[in-house]
């Protein structure tokens, strides 16, 4: 996970030792900076993966509240952001696996700050909808491929899939992006 | 190598996972293939676009820090023991998860873990049956003998 692009993220600094502490001894106040700080993290992490706000909100929340009940067992050897990035990443695949993914529209999350231009002709709102366009079996894996960097290995553990499955998967949620982002600026 | 054998390596490309040899046939072919280049050109690009989007931070619904913290007040203090329910319920759902359902006649479906909660029901009802047959067959035979003894 060393080298994921989402380590380049603006992340918040990692709660003070003490402020961690506090939150494990279960102090709510404690723990509620935590949520604050966290939140657009672990929202977008859980968006990305299931594609929709319902079932986003759902895992975002379960992922704060396995957060909370391991406070005890985090060690700082990996910085907090990792480790809640990795626990925010396994509640979204989790609740993919529950299958209880409400259809709905695509509505496209707003934006925390200002929303730039992702690339010519590519705004956010063009990218979150192909995205959530994708098949799920094609979006989970391409996200955490190409939107977190997450190496393929990990994937197929992540996903419970077979890594040559995993990178097939890959292949074609990246074609699928190609086309749609190609008809897009065309348009 | 032709069109269809560089596009069968361009996401191997990407990756980093070609060897030396196929890198260099991979690129020679580009520098001549406008067709390629522009799909190899294009996926780079969505490459990029992807790994931009994932810095960019998505706003939660309004009010979900206070509904986070609602759920958070109904939890036992971190690291103290789960309530047994929890850890039955869990396990109901893991199972749930790793069996799958099976379909029953008429188009519905039963999660196969019923049928395994019935399938030990029955074994357990059979064994208790059997055993309450065996003490039966053994109080027989035991009045048998003293009838025999009396005789
Ligand atoms: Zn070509």
């Amino acid at each position: 996970m060393a080298s994921s692009n989402w380590e380049k993220w603006r992340l918040p600094a990692d709660p003070s030792p003490a402020d961690l502490a506090r939150a494990a001894a279960g102090e709510r106040q404690a723990f509620r900076m935590i949520v604050e700080r966290y939140q657009h993290m672990v929202y977008s992490v859980a968006y990305n993966v299931l594609g929709n706000h319902a079932d986003a909100e759902d895992a975002a929340q379960d992922a704060f509240l396995r957060c909370y009940r391991s406070l005890p067992q985090y060690r700082s050897e990996a910085s907090f952001s990792t480790w809640l990035f990795r626990l925010a990443l396994t509640a979204a695949i989790d609740a993919q696996r529950r299958e209880r993914r409400r259809p709905e529209p695509v509505d496209v999350p707003e934006v925390a700050g200002e929303a730039a231009a992702l690339a010519p002709g590519i705004d956010a709102a063009t990218i979150a909808r192909a995205l959530a366009d994708l098949p799920e079996d094609y979006r989970t894996p391409t996200v955490l491929r190409d939107v977190y960097g997450l190496p393929y290995h990990e994937i197929a553990e992540l996903t419970g899939r077979p890594l040559g499955t995993v990178k097939v998967m890959v292949h074609r949620g990246r074609a699928a992006l190609r086309l749609r982002l190609r008809a897009e600026r065309e348009a | 190598m032709d069109c269809s054998g560089v596009r069968a390596l361009m996401n191997r490309y990407i990756d980093g996972e070609l060897g030396y040899l196929e890198t260099a046939e991979f690129q020679r072919h580009l520098a001549f293939c406008p067709d390629c280049s522009l799909e190899f050109r294009e996926l780079s690009a969505l490459r990029g676009t992807l790994a931009a989007w994932g810095d960019v931070p998505l706003a939660p619904p309004a009010g979900f820090a206070n509904r986070v913290m609602t759920a958070v007040a109904t939890e036992p203090l971190p690291g103290s023991p789960r309530p047994l329910a929890d850890v039955v319920s869990d396990v109901l759902e893991w199972l749930d998860q790793s069996l799958g359902r099976v379909r029953l006649p008429g188009g519905r479906t039963m999660p196969v873990k019923n049928l395994l909660g019935w399938a030990i029901a029955l074994v357990a009802v059979v064994i208790g049956f059997g055993r309450r047959r065996g003490q039966d067959q053994a109080k027989t035979r035991v009045s048998r003998a003293a009838g025999a003894a009396r005789r």
